[in-house]
């Protein structure tokens, strides 16, 4: 074996310090200290600073891993999320940003979050279910309008103002405490002259973000959508969408 | 399915170690390791075994950590907190004064440079699941070694006789 030097590189000698070679390879980058001092002081300074480093984050992997980093738990929850999505997908919901109208310019203009799909699939499904109910329709009726806000504020943890619509030409029917996907929710029931229904839909925002106005269609029903003030909203209806868009102005309005 | 839900797993406590390391916030760091698993078991069916689970985490977790510095411009201020209890195993003073020194220094190497110095001296990946996870060519990633390696020592050999003489 002819003891032919082998052409040393700086990749060598990185990948000495960082124990990466064995055998003859090792050996030819020590026989090559000898020469080259200056090359065995950096790799040796290379080596204290894994050290160092190791030292400084190597205890994180020793740690209890928290819940929400379950990786079959988030499994679990992505699911259910997509359970809400698909639903909607199937049904060829459109969902339509308006962040440029009216009020709403210049506000965060991003697309819908899977928080804001579950919410106005949450709102429609309610819809269908009370909206069509004539005897039972809400828990609380709009005689009770002051308890029904206080009520349902104290549930939510919100300071809840139930809007007055009757601008629109709307009258409160009434209201009624549901189960979220991820807290309670409150629903408000708005009829017309010919009794026609509009439900809004409430939770509590998980953060204080305030969104842009948006828009969704679920076969025949539409809905408003927003969150602010930490809430996020729904307004739901088979109404004709300008007039729900006024309609839900005004909510809005009244709401923040 | 649940076998790369399980390597998935496997992944977390070094998924967290990264991430701490390069945030130096618990909290944060732990954010972001929830969106890159959200991520991760999202695109599952996606994943085709060219690499490593390790390797395709890791990347994931990098672009989550990316588009969030993207998001808060302010992100290099963020504050020391992962070090307010110290790392088991150093008790001497000079040993926690050279860890602080250490620590202080990664917060100023450029992104770049930390990113690649903690895929090596940390996780111990090669170089060749380095540059994959970095999406680099390997004489990218040396060179960016090198020069993590150069700076991390300047800043701390710089600041050690001050700091050893100040007791």
């Amino acid at each position: 074996m002819s003891r032919e030097e082998r052409k040393i590189t700086e990749h060598d000698l990185h990948a000495y310090a960082d124990g990466l070679l064995t055998g003859p390879e090792r050996e030819a980058v020590e026989a090559h200290f000898a020469a080259d001092p200056a090359a065995a002081e950096d790799v040796e300074a290379w080596r204290r600073q894994n050290d160092a480093l190791r030292a400084l984050y190597g205890h994180v992997a020793a740690e209890p891993v928290p819940p929400r980093l379950d990786a079959h738990r988030i499994e679990r929850n992505l699911h259910a999320r997509t359970v809400h999505w698909s639903r909607m997908a199937a049904a060829a919901v459109l969902l339509v940003c308006l962040g440029a109208a009216g009020g709403w310019f210049g506000r965060e203009f991003a697309g819908p979050g899977p928080a804001q799909a579950t919410l106005v699939s949450e709102a429609m499904e309610a819809h269908r279910v009370y909206a069509t109910e004539v005897r039972h329709p809400v828990e609380v009726w709009a005689n009770e309008r002051d308890h029904l806000q206080t009520w349902l504020s104290k549930r939510l943890d919100r300071a809840i103002t139930v809007p007055d619509l009757r601008p629109d030409g709307l009258t409160l029917v009434g209201g009624r405490l549901l189960p979220a996907s991820s807290s309670a929710a409150a629903q408000f029931m708005y009829e017309d002259e010919t009794g026609r229904r509009l439900t809004l839909y409430v939770i509590p925002a998980q953060d204080g973000r305030k969104t842009a106005f948006r828009y969704a269609k679920l076969e025949k029903l539409e809905a408003f959508f927003w969150s602010d003030e930490g809430i996020s909203c729904a307004i739901v209806s088979d109404l004709p969408r300008d007039r729900l868009k006024e309609i839900a102005t005004r909510a809005y309005d009244q709401l923040g | 399915m649940p076998q790369i839900l399980d390597e998935i797993e496997e992944c977390v406590p070094a998924l967290r170690r990264y991430a701490r390391a390069l945030t130096h916030n618990p909290d944060l760091a732990d954010d972001l390791v929830q969106d890159c698993l959200e991520r991760a078991i999202r695109k599952r069916s996606l994943w085709r075994p060219s690499g490593s689970v390790r390797s395709w985490t890791f990347r994931i977790l990098l672009n989550v950590y990316r588009n969030d510095l993207r998001r808060r411009r302010r992100a290099l201020d963020l504050p020391l907190d992962a070090l307010e209890t110290d790392p088991p195993g150093f008790d001497t003073q000079s040993g926690r004064l050279a860890l602080a020194e250490t620590a202080r220094a990664m917060q100023s190497l450029p992104m770049e440079q930390r990113e690649v110095l903690l895929l090596v001296a940390v996780e111990e990946m090669s170089y060749a699941d380095a540059a994959q996870v970095l999406g680099i060519p390997i004489g990218t990633l040396m060179s960016r070694l090198g020069r993590a390696r150069a700076t991390l020592r300047r800043l701390t050999e710089a600041g050690a006789p001050k700091l050893r003489s100040v007791k």
